[in-house]
């Protein structure tokens, strides 16, 4: 009953929003929530009965998130989790109070959340989790975190909320001196990659510090071998082989966080089969090396966050993709940091588009990629490079940054504009 | 004849992209049709024979004192440098290490090297956003800060003027220090790419050294147009706010 009157004002607060902005989520809810009812986020966080799992990391937690979803619910356990859009404190009540009940209780055995590195010391202040997954330390964007120590410090105060486990990425220096400071009582789970991996990753998974050790077979789940959309992890000695949502080293290193991270939540009732199932029947993960028809055609959209997703997945394009349209937006206030990157793979870009089409240009030419034009309004770029023939090798090509990657979908009237 | 330009400590000072002017200074020599390469120098065994430019970024401030112990293997070849005139950009971090020293706030301090004067003093808050600086010798500036210390005792050779930003901070309207060729600025990142004409002048001082000749190439026209507009985005957006910290 205590948290009645709030759930109330809460569920207005939505109606209100709806009015004004049909089909919009919103924010503001929780907002409203959480400054009449402040404890009410982390009461519900810490009262769900198989308790409370947490990813964070610099990058890749949305992905490791869906597939940890995914593994637990395909083990026929009721989850609640959070859409990565909503990954901070008001978003996070708002998903709440999409499922509460007029008491504000949410249905659900286990909440999984993905949680921003940036909010999640803060809204985990007061709430215990039973198990905190941390993906890896990068540099993110740089007017945000200015360093790793600081990226590094945040995902301990996460890390510390957990009291029965935590799952690290062995590979990653920064979270390997974290899992060290583990109490007692904490069990530590670890994933990473085998050294043929690592070899076959030319610069590098993309942490800010490496560790120089592998993971030996037996100390966790290990990422043995890539090949394509494929991967086979090692669990003991258990071979288990997956279906990635797309090709890339670090979607296989997602899943192998989310299979320890599941099978850490799950214990005696952990299957590696139904895991490998759950996880090669994921569809292709939102904006990321997404598939789209669009007009009539197909087009492949790659989202750019950060420098180490940036390698990656340019890396990722087919070389020799005809038609490439590469937008960055006003999310990316300062391009300065992406400058240690390398995208002379790409060749030649037809349309460099967004906001801060000048600065990527920029970016693009001192790597020695030819650009075909530069067209800073994004509506009228895209209706031009998709009006354009069918490229004669490789698909329509549209790498954005995140700003420009909502515009993009607007634009094209894609649902999950926002 | 091929012009060497190092990037000093390349995996500790690159924060913000500031070593990629390395690689800028190669691409405008390779589009004036001169021989260029980058050496990344971690210590000073991969120092090479002939140095014709050196570019040293920022840093994390945890490895200041790695950095500076590092640099400090190569004092006597950066005194000879900056004495024979042979160009070298620091930027941020990399600058106050070349500096008297770094003051932090809590008190201690971390002594530079002492190649450039002045020293880095603790400021209230960190400050990111555009600086555009006029500078006399290499024009109108423009770019990025983030820093977390400011600078005294640059006084009497600053690199310019600051035009929109803080710079060295504590109201002096400066920014950088210059001392013969030996540049430290607190413009990150690809400044060498954003202000073509600072590139260029350095160019000039290091093909006249060797006794080649130096104009921009074709292709560095075409790129210095996408400079240009990433310039007036900036300077417009830097305009702005200074009007509304004017109102």
């Amino acid at each position: 009953m205590r948290y009645a009157p709030a759930i109330l004002v809460g569920r207005l607060t939505r109606f209100a929003a709806r009015l004004r902005k049909p089909g919009g989520g919103s924010a503001v809810p929780g907002l409203v929530v959480n400054r009449i009812a402040p404890g009410y986020m982390k009461r519900t966080l810490s009262g769900f009965p198989q308790g409370l799992v947490v990813v964070s990391g610099s990058s890749g937690k949305s992905t490791t998130t869906k597939m940890l979803v995914a593994i637990l619910r395909a083990h026929s356990v009721d989850v609640f989790t959070n859409p990565s859009t909503a990954n901070i404190s008001q978003g996070l009540t708002s998903a709440l109070l999409e499922r509460a009940d007029w008491q504000g209780r949410v249905p659900g055995e286990v909440a999984v959340l993905e949680m921003d590195e940036g909010h999640g010391a803060l809204v985990m202040q007061g709430v215990d989790a039973r198990v905190v997954a941390l993906t890896n330390v990068m540099v993110d964007q740089i007017d945000r975190f200015h360093d790793s120590e600081m990226v590094a410090g945040m995902l301990g105060r996460i890390a510390a909320r957990a009291h029965e486990a935590i799952v690290v990425n062995a590979d990653d220096a920064y979270l390997e001196r974290l899992a060290a400071k583990a109490g007692p009582d904490v069990a530590v789970h670890r994933f990473g990659v085998s050294a043929e991996v690592l070899a076959r990753s030319p610069r590098g998974l993309g942490y800010t510090e490496t560790s120089t050790t592998r993971l030996g077979e037996g100390s966790g789940i290990v990422v043995a071998s890539v090949d394509g959309a494929s991967a086979l992890l090692h669990d003991g000695a258990a071979s288990v082989d997956v279906r990635l949502p797309a090709r890339g080293t670090h979607y296989a290193v997602d899943a192998a966080a989310a299979y320890a991270t599941a099978k850490a939540v799950l214990g005696e009732r952990f299957s590696p089969v139904t895991a490998a199932d759950a996880l090669s029947a994921i569809p292709a993960v939102f904006g990321r090396g997404e598939r789209v028809r669009v007009r009539g055609q197909e087009v492949e959209f790659v989202l750019v966050q950060n420098p180490a997703s940036y390698q990656l997945n340019v890396d990722s394009i087919e070389p020799g993709t005809e038609q490439i349209l590469f937008a960055i937006g006003s999310d990316v206030r300062d391009p300065s940091y992406f400058w240690p990157t390398d995208a002379s793979s790409l060749g030649r870009v037809a349309i460099v588009s967004g906001s801060k089409a000048p600065e990527a240009a920029l970016m693009l030419a001192y790597d020695g990629v030819e650009i075909d034009r530069v067209e800073p309004d994004l509506g009228r770029a895209l209706d031009e490079f998709l009006a354009a023939p069918e490229p004669k090798h490789g698909l329509k090509t549209i790498v954005f940054s995140a700003d420009a990657m909502r515009r993009t979908r607007a634009h094209l009237g894609l649902t999950g504009a926002e | 004849m091929t012009l060497t330009i190092v990037t000093l400590l390349p995996g500790l000072q690159n924060t913000n992209g500031d070593a990629e002017n390395a690689t800028v200074l190669v691409r405008r020599a390779q589009w004036a049709g001169l021989d260029a390469r980058v050496i990344a120098v971690d210590s000073r065994d991969d120092l090479p024979e002939r140095v014709d430019a050196v570019v040293l970024g920022s840093g994390s401030d945890s490895s200041l004192e790695a950095s500076r112990d590092a640099l400090l293997t190569m004092h006597d070849e950066l005194r000879v440098w900056g004495t024979e005139g042979i160009p070298i950009l620091a930027v941020g971090t990399g600058w106050e290490l070349l500096s008297w020293g770094i003051e932090r706030a809590d008190g201690s301090s971390l002594e530079g090297l002492g190649v450039l004067p002045g020293r880095a003093v603790p400021r209230g808050a960190r400050v990111t956003g555009d600086l555009v600086v006029a500078s006399s010798r290499f024009g109108l500036l423009v770019g990025f800060e983030n820093h977390a210390r400011d600078y005294v005792g640059a006084e009497g050779s600053p690199l310019g003027r600051v035009r929109s930003g803080s710079g060295n901070g504590r109201d002096g309207g400066q920014e950088g220090v210059v001392m013969g060729a030996v540049i430290g600025t607190h413009l990150h990142g690809p400044v060498l790419a954003k202000n073509p004409a600072f590139a260029d002048q350095l160019l000039g001082m290091m093909a006249q050294r060797s006794g080649l000749e130096y104009a921009p190439g074709e292709r560095a026209a075409l790129v210095d147009g996408y400079a240009a507009a990433a310039r007036d985005a900036q300077l417009g957006a830097a305009r702005a706010a200074a009007s509304v910290d004017d109102a």
